[in-house]
């Protein structure tokens, strides 16, 4: 009986020294938590140069742009990076017509309503904190709760497929004079990607969902790199570690554990025969 | 009551505040240019990256060629301005990078 003690004993000890070192030498990881709210999903903010003798940082809410805007146009069109610190906005830049200023110029129009002009230098800088509005109370214009009142909800946040599925927003995919004018888009056919583990039925991607909204080249080859299926093996600890389609998962979009998202038929021991 | 002199003179002065004399400083681009307006470096630039969506109808021959087009223009808008450079040079990566893919996957279902 002792023996057997001692016995389990070291066992435990043994796994936990394991994992404490594979933990220790980055082998295993552990997903990063989602944004705790939906409003913090994508949301920057922006302190690289407008600290601390300019207006202060700026916030941007993702939330409120992808409701009206393709993530293709700001991402590709207009060239707003998907890592931090990598565009180079600037006060200057947004004056010339680019980043912020390529729609934000004060005389372009959406829905309806005229944008205010990015760092013009008008409205005595009450239009400088529509943008510059950490810690400043009331400064924003729209506020995530009430902005998103009438549009659907999944369990994290706005369900943003839903939403243009029943025409609540209607995005604008080219801007005149900054987007190239291209032809249709040629849908890619959806497919299925083997599980890399064997409990797991596989993923049912959908080339047409994401394109819509991408593009090709938002994805290809910044995010999925090589035409080769063999590529993807074992990309669910890549994905955790923001890679793939934690590019934006968990990021900008629903967070990678909603498991059903991407495998709707979920492990395989639920019902293999679905 | 004017003589001639006088007449060429403010017509020539008017003139030249229309359009004839370059305002100092950076000139701010314009967004929204008829696509015959654009330098030369922009034109071949919107019709290189406006293939993007059909990159897959090409042949590899075609998208051979929109990479060899895409190498070209890129030392032109490495003499552009920071801002522009930047943001251009950054485009055509995306561009070039997707037809590179393309072509890859396509050399792929050909093996």
């Amino acid at each position: 009986m002792r023996t057997n003690e001692h016995g389990r004993s070291l066992v435990v000890l043994i796994c936990g020294v394991s994992l404490l070192t594979a933990l220790g030498h980055g082998q295993i990881y552990l997903p990063k938590s989602a944004p705790a709210q939906p409003s913090d999903f994508g949301k920057v903010i922006l302190d690289n140069y407008s600290s601390p003798d300019g207006p202060g940082p700026v916030v941007f809410d993702h939330w409120l742009h992808r409701s009206k805007f393709t993530c293709r146009l700001c991402h590709v069109d207009i060239g707003f990076a998907m890592e931090a610190k990598a565009t180079g906005i600037r006060a200057a830049t947004n004056e010339q017509g680019f980043h912020c200023g390529a729609c934000h110029d004060g005389k372009r129009q959406f829905g309806g309503k005229s944008t205010f002009a990015a760092c013009s230098g008008n409205g005595g800088g009450k239009e400088c904190k529509r943008c510059h509005s950490l810690n400043k109370s009331g400064a924003r214009k729209y506020e995530y709760k009430s902005f998103t009142a009438k549009l659907p909800k999944g369990l994290y946040g706005v369900d943003w497929e839903a939403a243009e599925k029943a025409h609540k927003i209607n995005l604008i995919d080219s801007v005149e004079g900054i987007s190239v004018k291209r032809a249709p888009m040629q849908t890619r056919p959806d497919f299925s990607i083997k599980a890399g583990m064997p409990w797991v039925h596989p993923i049912v991607f959908s080339h047409e969902k994401h394109a819509v909204w991408n593009g090709c080249e938002l994805c290809h080859p910044e995010i999925f790199p090589s035409a080769r299926k063999e590529t993807l093996r074992d990309s669910m600890f890549l994905n955790i570690n923001g890679r793939y389609c934690g590019a934006c998962h968990g990021k900008v979009a629903y967070p990678l554990n909603n498991c059903s998202g991407c495998h709707p038929r979920g492990p395989t021991w639920v019902d293999s025969e679905r | 009551m004017f003589k001639p002199v006088m007449v060429v003179v403010v017509l020539s002065t008017g003139l030249a505040g229309l359009g004839g004399i370059p305002a100092h400083g950076e000139p701010i681009p314009q967004t929204a240019k008829p696509a015959s307006q654009l330098e030369a470096w922009h034109r071949e630039f919107d019709d290189i990256c406006s293939r993007t969506e059909d990159a897959m109808t090409y042949t590899p021959t075609e998208l051979e060629a929109l990479i060899r087009r895409c190498d070209a223009l890129r030392p032109k808008l490495e003499k552009l301005d920071e801002t522009r450079r930047k943001v251009y040079l950054e485009r055509l990566r995306m561009c070039r990078g997707l037809y590179a893919y393309v072509l890859e996957s396509k050399r792929n279902e050909n093996k």
